[in-house]
């Protein structure tokens, strides 16, 4: 195959609050990306077995999932074991004191010159303070976590925003249309990766913005053609998947193929049993 | 205590000739020449069979010196190849101190596991910022909160780019809320940031270049 040398990535992911794209934010600049050489005049052996390469596109989890039975007691009595072993904030002893000087000046021997200088203290007590944020916070109204309508909707990007979920289009196959990961053929004198990115544009044609995790494919799936159309030169196709993140859900255009995000107990329902055996293998549930 | 000693062996020499008189003729005496000879600042140990069972140090490989005047060197740098990654820093910086150093742990034990070789594992100096907010009458800024940043590197000498997709996959799906992750490769100016800046030597070293 054409050498060739290898792009260096420079990352950055981010889990910063649910952005107004609910997806993560993400920064990638490959610096210096060497110019593929063409390739050499060296003798190709033509296999029988067309190649494609198809995008496992992820869209990873905005908020935390939701704590299990066990996992919430326990976080419970470990925070409650962690206040009482705690020592007192600066903020609580600033509360102590003002009780106590308050508490010296209702008494009758009060003599404020003996109180040592803490004159922003006395002005602006450490309760007033508190109650400023007591009505801040309840001024202020979070997102809900979980939104019905939209979890139930299958082809939006925000639903199930505890869960990551995986992009699937309906591609015609053969002679039928099926439920798979976008695929698209790989052409003369571009990389596997490469295919993979077109065929990502092309097939979702919705301006997903994705990063790419990696130049090795992260799994394969070999299909032999039923042995009525088996010829000399078509024996079957294999399909290597590449895996990438979603870096911004807005789509610019309205997608030609219907698309799907699902999570992976819903894959079942879509994919065939054969291929879903070995895309279950690279599809992490975490 | 001598003559505790001298009583011995004349009566081990004594058993051993009722006990074997057909075997030797000569009814030879036990020498115990150690304690013939005590003497009371003598250690005896030293002729004991385990005199210096518990030595290790001598197995150990020739050692030079360690100067004290030594720079400190940084490690090699690993530079890409057709199927690895160099040297690489994955940085984790983050609020909360607990969170971003459970993470940089985390890391460091599942790059053990999958056989990823970590070069170091250091912190960086925390960064604290002041959030100043402005006041609801009036122009000026009060400081409404301190929030400290904390980071923690974990250098990795290689990567293979097969495993790279898999090992980056799980770093994002196990990344905690809070925690931001960040993989570039290693510089010589990231080894010099850590550094403190020494003016006076600076300052001294510019006279002398003058």
């Amino acid at each position: 195959m054409v050498s060739r040398s290898f792009p260096q990535l420079l990352t950055c992911f981010n889990r910063t609050a649910v952005g107004s794209a609910g997806c993560r934010r993400f920064s990638i600049t490959p610096p210096g990306r060497a110019t593929p050489q063409s390739s050499t005049a060296v003798e190709r052996v033509t296999s029988p077995w067309t190649l494609m390469a198809a995008v496992c596109l992820q869209r990873l989890p905005v908020i935390t999932a939701d704590c299990s039975p066990i996992e919430q007691r326990f976080k419970q009595m470990m925070q409650q074991m962690e206040l009482e072993k705690s020592l007192l904030s600066d903020h609580e002893l600033r509360l102590m004191e003002d009780a106590e000087r308050m508490s010296r000046k209702q008494g009758n021997e009060y003599d404020s010159d003996e109180e040592e200088g803490h004159g922003d203290q006395e002005i602006m007590l450490a309760q007033d303070l508190e109650d400023t944020w007591e009505q801040r916070f309840k001024s202020f109204q979070p997102a809900p976590r979980v939104r019905a309508d939209l979890d139930k909707d299958l082809t939006s990007v925000q639903r199930c925003l505890a869960d990551s979920l995986v992009l699937l289009a309906e591609q015609q196959v053969g002679a039928e249309k099926l439920w798979l990961l976008p695929q698209a053929a790989w052409q003369e004198g571009e990389t596997l990766r490469q295919t993979a990115e077109r065929a990502l544009c092309s097939v979702t044609a919705a301006g997903f913005k994705a990063t790419f995790l990696g130049n090795a494919p992260c799994g394969v799936y070999k299909y032999k053609l039923p042995k009525a159309a088996r010829t000399e030169s078509s024996v079957g196709t294999k399909v290597f998947f590449f895996k990438a993140i979603l870096a911004d859900s807005a789509p610019g255009t309205a997608p030609n193929t219907a698309l799907l995000w699902v999570k992976k107990s819903e894959l079942q329902k879509y994919l065939k049993p054969a291929y879903m055996m070995k895309v279950d293998r690279f599809i992490l549930s975490l | 205590m001598n003559h505790i000693f001298r009583k011995f062996p004349v009566t081990v020499t004594q058993q051993a000739s009722i006990l074997s008189p057909s075997l030797c003729r000569t009814t030879p005496s036990i020498q115990h020449p150690v304690w013939c000879t005590a003497s009371v600042g003598d250690r005896e140990y030293r002729g004991m069979p385990t005199h210096g069972i518990g030595r290790w140090k001598y197995l150990l490989p020739r050692q030079a010196p360690k100067k004290k005047k030594d720079k400190t060197q940084m490690k090699q740098m690993v530079s890409a190849t057709d199927t690895a990654y160099g040297t690489l820093n994955v940085k984790v910086s983050g609020y909360d101190m607990t969170v971003v150093e459970h993470y940089s742990q985390y890391i460091h034990n599942l790059c053990n596991r999958l056989g990823i070789q970590v070069a170091e594992s250091y912190a960086l100096p925390t960064k604290s910022t002041e959030v100043m907010l402005m006041q609801e009458q009036g122009n000026k800024m009060y400081v409404d909160a301190v929030l400290k940043t904390h980071q923690r590197v974990v250098q990795l000498s290689s990567l293979n780019t097969s495993l790279c997709p898999i090992f980056v996959d799980i770093l994002l799906k196990n990344q905690p809320e809070g925690v931001q992750l960040l993989v570039k490769e290693h510089t010589e100016a990231d080894f010099q940031a850590r550094f403190k800046a020494r003016p006076e030597l600076e300052g001294l070293i510019a006279q002398i270049n003058q």
